[in-house]
């Protein structure tokens, strides 16, 4: 997953967004020739991109970490959150937990795709 | 070669489809939070009480639900706390309900002792409901208690005509099941008015107090087995003893307490009853009434009085089998789709339109997302 060399053109890598509209902690959600992705911005400049779809109920992995209706008067503020120590989002709609790197969900055992990430340039990149 | 890409839409949260049919929630939660049910408690001795440490929750819980879930008891606000109109709406438009039953949710009340206390909480909760919910033109059910049915009763009379509440909002719980002849004014009244009796699953189950309650430890067991137990014994309870004979125009909707037993409580129902029905003349309704049998088979009341929520879903992947599924229990006429939004069981509608089952069937679609709604709802 190297910056340098890659371009849209010659590793099927595309600019999903600029470095910058990504908070730290949180995700963006794409739609790349026709499959959904989550981009999260781990922090420290690293970014992971995983499908968008909790395999669970079908929910946006990318608004993990939205905050909640009146989240003033909760605990956690969020729903969902990005874990950027332990590189791990958590669903917004029921807390199933995914590893960015792996895709896998311990509990269930079940696996989403994950997918390559670059940063070229100010441009964050994923490979299809 | 580069591919086509496009920002996905920020509030839309389900398939756009679901945007083009209409969708009633029958169990939305509202939270108000104590500071802001404390004016709307009348009476001051209460409020004093109420307002004291402990004053109201003194039960130590032996296990509570909160060990299950990654955050906790947050697993309650899994979504945030809606607390006026406007923020159901904004919850709803995410996930394309356009019709959310709200109640207060208050499902600690049940498993409280003090009477006075409770019903306190339980008519500040209403007040508060009628003020910032029915008010503002928010569809709502409004609670009334099982532990004191005179109370229950004032509490109809205070507000049961009122536009813009469309039913009754109670509790099933370990205790006497609601086939108990004690309801029968209870259910007279929800009759005269109109009203369904919903029923949710109540917290006195946590804290069992039994060989069996205390070696359930885990949510799966509490949450997704006691109460579908609890909720066949209180509907087949209330079917047996001939509350539906005697109030044919009862409505009851079972919220949390699962729906995939119905297969299983609709035929073994009828074969146990058409096998050897000759105690039913001797239930405390037929006795009176001087009758030997139900009117109907046990199975046709769970088709037209009883109806359970769908939250959640739990639909069989294969659409085959979800087709079975639905058939066998009678969903056209017995599902309402219920989200229980703000809690860690969240079910979203996404299930009617990601599944063939529904795709090839949109009437039973239909009539789970609103018209069985429609049917018992006093709207």
């Amino acid at each position: 997953m190297t910056a340098s060399d890659t371009t849209d053109d010659a590793d099927d890598y595309t600019k999903v967004a600029e470095v910058g509209e990504i908070p730290e902690g949180r995700g963006i959600g794409v739609d790349v020739g026709g499959i959904e992705i989550a981009v999260f911005n781990v922090g420290d400049g690293e970014y992971y991109a995983i499908n968008n779809r909790c395999s669970h109920q079908q929910a946006p992995l990318c608004k993990a970490g939205e905050e909640k209706t009146n989240a003033e008067h909760t605990w956690t503020k969020t729903r969902g959150t990005v874990n950027t120590e332990e590189c791990t989002v958590s669903c917004p709609w029921h807390l199933w937990t995914w590893d960015l790197e792996t895709g896998v969900n311990e509990a269930s055992g079940q696996r989403i795709a994950t997918f390559d990430v670059a940063v070229d340039d100010g441009d964050i990149l994923v490979r299809i | 070669m580069a591919s086509a890409i496009k920002r996905l839409d920020a509030d839309e949260e389900v398939p756009e489809e679901a945007f083009d049919v209409e969708i009633v929630d029958m169990d939305f939660h509202v939270n108000p939070r104590e500071e802001e049910l404390r004016p709307y408690v009348e009476d001051d001795r209460a409020l004093d009480r109420l307002s004291t440490e402990f004053g109201m929750w003194p039960i130590p819980d032996k296990w509570d639900a909160a060990y299950a879930i990654e955050e906790g008891n947050e697993g309650l606000f899994t979504q945030g706390r809606a607390e006026v109109a406007e923020d159901v709406r904004e919850a709803c438009d995410r996930f394309a309900i356009d019709e959310p039953i709200v109640n207060a949710g208050i499902n600690g009340l049940p498993q409280q002792h003090h009477p006075v206390l409770k019903n306190a909480v339980l008519e500040a909760g209403n007040s508060y409901m009628l003020d910032h919910f029915v008010d503002e033109g928010v569809l709502t059910a409004l609670s009334i208690s099982k532990w004191d049915v005179d109370h229950a009763l004032a509490e109809l009379d205070r507000w049961g005509t009122e536009d813009g509440v469309v039913g009754a909002y109670s509790w099933y719980d370990p205790r006497e099941p609601w086939g108990a002849t004690q309801f029968d004014p209870i259910f007279e009244k929800l009759e005269s008015l109109g009203l369904p009796l919903l029923l949710h699953g109540s917290l006195a189950f946590w804290p069992q107090h039994s060989y069996v309650g205390d070696n359930m430890l885990t949510w799966t067991e509490v949450l997704g087995f006691d109460w579908p137990i609890h909720t066949m014994v209180n509907a087949i309870n209330m079917i047996m003893s001939g509350v539906f004979d005697r109030f044919p125009d009862l409505n009851v909707v079972f919220q949390e307490g699962g729906h995939w037993w119905l297969p299983f409580a609709r035929y073994r129902m009828d074969e146990f009853y058409e096998m050897h029905p000759e105690d039913v003349k001797i239930t405390p309704r037929k006795f009176e009434d001087g009758e030997r049998y139900l009117d109907r088979s046990p199975s046709e009341y769970l088709r037209e009085n009883v109806y359970v929520c769908t939250q959640p879903f739990a639909l069989p992947r294969n659409a085959g089998e979800a087709r079975d599924m639905l058939d066998l229990s009678m969903a056209r006429d017995t599902f309402c789709y219920s989200s229980d939004w703000p809690h860690q069981t969240l079910d979203p509608p996404t299930w009617f339109f990601t599944s063939r089952a529904f795709r090839d069937d949109q009437e039973t679609r239909d009539a789970i997302l609103h018209q069985n709604a429609h049917d018992i709802l006093r709207v």
